[in-house]
């Protein structure tokens, strides 16, 4: 596997934002991708697999958010997590 | 509810239960005031939950021993997420259907990188054991939560602070299942506060009631013991510094008090209460299904007031002809946003298909805008009371309260919804709200979603104005119902939280019996339906004075429901009027409540003992 680099822009549209139960929801998605996942608001870090870290992040609805992953199926994993947030963590059916 | 109900099983909670002959001397009574948070009554010894947090050993361990206490921390971390999972899988498949999402928060939280490089950090390079290593790193983190701007996020340190507990309980062992034997006799629960996992563990032990330091009514522990049916008593203020482990304890769940080191007498006295308490609850559940009516055989509906969906089970439970009352404020109290359309229409729907045939009737949100931290940027107001709150606010901003009329609209197509709004002072405020609801009504049927063909729309007449213009709002609107709690605030003047004049705030006062009998007249003259749904229909005296002025339905707690069922039961509705009339002739709350009781405290004395300390709002 090369190292693929995949990065994507997202704005948080749930109500919410990453609360408690939408950063538990992200870092599960994260956590079933073998490679690194990082998020990212303002120049403030996270790994996506941390929910300390994402919610330390305040992301608030409005605000955009960069992903980037490194490692195998990075594409997918910057992907899935994408659909994550533009289904607003399926807070709405 | 003496005793254990049988419950077996092991559990995540780690208890101390240091079984002590308490001391050389009897010591003397002392009793505490807290909140009730769960009805009923028990005695036991005192057990201390969750005290363990400050009890580990800091140590600086020996560059050989370093791979040990990082193998001790891994391990502490999957054994304190199996707790939780297991607590998770406990909960889904209960009755209860309680929220698990953050349980499963936590179990991502006990493996969060952020902690498990802090710890490794203290362990490697400051050469700290694996308890205190975590202890630190807890600290630091709780602190990072604290210094954030967001209100969520700073509460979100508590989740912190409770993940490094779980883990401090696993490195120390005391969260092994063989801590829980030691419960072999029933016992009370004592603790600063207890988690959600906490209080959803102790459906496996035998306890008998539970006394938090923390806590109101509506906080998740009395919730949950509500739901499991133990006694508790939360807000006891230093609690843990009074009462000792092994104390026997009087936990009064009816009056909110804790009686620890009682003389027997004391005991006896609690004793018979609990066991009356039992036999009366049974013979009333027994009655469950029987149709509510008077000694002359005249109908009244009883219904529950409800703030949880997870009540909704329960009021159906305790006999509820529906639910008069569903305060749908609390879908928006404690978090950062208001729960949007479609979150608010799956709890609605939730309640109203439980609840089905029977009516379930949603009160729109009552609320004050300090409670809407992010939504609303409403300035403090130096008496909220009387301020921007309930109707007015829903008013200022139609979008939010369009997304939840429409979530009430979808939810009609699944049973018998009514909407009632509360806090309505003017017939202009109903003709506003009757106007959104038609536009959420078409919304709704523009996107092709299903409702019923019309929505029942009541008003609460809780300001004294509205009673006062009472036969105007009965002709406009479908039902009406008497908040009692707030008419007495706002027609007698007096604060309700204001504990120096809460002997002045009598439900039983003339001027509120006239506001009363004005707006029954009222609901008679357009043949419209009218309940209480006030404190005052919980107390068996002031149901009986309620029929007797014409009123035929009642909304309360749902534990309140088969006792007021029997009170009625033994009163015909020919004297219960008659008393009303003579209630109606006097001049002070005082002098009411005296003939109410001279009439039927003897016929309902063993259900008065009960509704005594009863502070529903």
């Amino acid at each position: 596997m090369t190292n693929d680099v995949a990065v994507g822009h997202f704005e948080i549209v749930n109500n919410l934002g990453l609360h408690a139960r939408a950063a538990t929801k992200l870092v599960q998605l994260a956590s079933t991708f073998g490679c690194e996942i990082e998020i990212a608001r303002e120049g403030q870090k996270a790994n996506a697999k941390s929910v300390m870290g994402v919610l330390l992040l305040c992301g608030a609805k409005g605000t955009v958010v960069d992903v980037v992953a490194r490692g195998p199926s990075s594409e997918e994993a910057v992907r899935a997590i994408g659909h994550l947030i533009a289904s607003k963590f399926g807070e709405s059916a | 509810m003496i005793g254990a109900k049988g419950r077996r099983g092991s559990g995540t909670m780690s208890v101390v239960d240091r079984v002590t002959s308490t001391s050389e001397r009897p010591p003397r009574p002392v009793i505490l005031k807290g909140i009730a948070g769960s009805h009923g009554l028990a005695i036991g010894p005192s057990i201390i939950v969750g005290a363990l947090s400050h009890s580990f050993v800091r140590r600086t361990v020996k560059p050989r021993e370093v791979d040990i206490e990082l193998g001790r921390f891994a391990d502490a971390v999957s054994r304190a997420q199996e707790g939780i999972r297991q607590v998770v899988e406990k909960v889904k498949s209960g009755h209860a259907k309680a929220e698990t999402s953050i349980l499963e928060a936590y179990v991502q939280m006990l493996g969060d990188e952020l902690v498990a490089e802090g710890v490794e950090r203290n362990i490697r390079i400051n050469r700290q054991n694996a308890e205190w290593a975590v202890s630190n790193t807890i600290q630091e983190l709780c602190d990072r939560f604290e210094d954030m701007e967001d209100p969520y996020l700073v509460e979100r340190r508590h989740d912190v602070a409770f993940v490094g507990e779980r883990l401090i309980r696993a490195l120390s062992g005391t969260d092994k299942v063989a801590a829980l034997p030691k419960l072999a006799r029933p016992s009370v629960v004592l603790a600063h506060d207890l988690s959600p996992a906490d209080t959803a563990a102790l459906v496996k032990e035998p306890v008998v009631a539970i006394i938090t330091e923390v806590g109101t009514r509506t906080s998740h522990t009395s919730i949950m013991a509500r739901a499991l049916e133990i006694p508790a008593v939360v807000g006891v203020a230093d609690a843990l510094g009074r009462i000792g482990p092994g104390d026997i304890v009087i936990v009064d769940g009816f009056r909110g008090e804790v009686t620890v080191a009682p003389t027997p007498d004391m005991i006896a006295e609690a004793e018979a209460r609990a066991r009356k308490h039992i036999a009366l609850v049974r013979h009333l559940r027994e009655d469950r299904d029987k149709q509510t009516a008077t000694a002359d055989g005249v109908a009244v509906h009883l219904r529950a007031n409800i703030e949880f969906p997870a009540e909704a089970p329960l009021a159906v439970d305790h006999g509820a002809e529906g639910i008069g009352l569903y305060r749908t404020e609390f879908l928006y109290v404690d978090r950062a946003a208001p729960p949007d359309e479609d979150e608010q229409y799956e709890v609605y729907r939730a309640v109203v298909e439980t609840m089905h045939p029977r009516p379930a009737t949603l009160r729109t949100f009552d609320i004050g805008g300090d409670k809407f931290v992010s939504t609303f940027q409403v300035p403090p107001e130096m008496n909220p009371a009387l301020g921007l709150r309930a109707v007015r606010l829903a008013l200022s901003r139609p979008d939010v309260f369009l997304a939840q009329l429409r979530a009430m609209v979808r939810a009609s197509a699944h049973g018998e919804l009514r909407i009632m709004i509360p806090m309505i002072a003017s017939l202009r405020e109903f003709e506003e709200v009757r106007r959104l609801l038609g536009v959420a009504l078409r919304e709704v049927a523009a996107r092709g979603q299903k409702h019923a063909p019309t929505i029942p729309l009541g008003v609460m007449i809780e300001v004294p104005g509205a009673a006062v213009m009472a036969d105007l709002f009965a002709r406009e609107a479908d039902f009406l119902s008497l908040g009692t709690n707030d008419l007495v605030q706002y027609a007698l003047a007096i604060d309700r939280t204001s504990r120096s004049l809460a002997y002045l705030a009598s439900p039983f006062d003339p001027a509120i019996l006239r506001l009363i009998v004005t707006s029954v007249t009222a609901a008679q003259r357009y043949d419209r339906p009218i309940s209480v749904c006030g404190a005052m229909a919980s107390d068996p005296l002031a149901a009986v004075l309620l029929v007797g002025l014409g009123v035929r339905e009642l909304s309360m707690e749902a534990a309140a429901i088969p006792e007021i069922k029997e009170a009625l039961h033994r009163v015909s509705l020919v004297e219960a009027e008659a008393v009303a009339a003579e209630a109606l002739r006097q001049e002070s709350a005082e002098d009411v409540e005296r003939a109410l009781a001279a009439a039927f405290a003897p016929r309902l004395f063993d259900l008065l003992a009960d509704a005594a300390g009863e502070t529903t709002t």
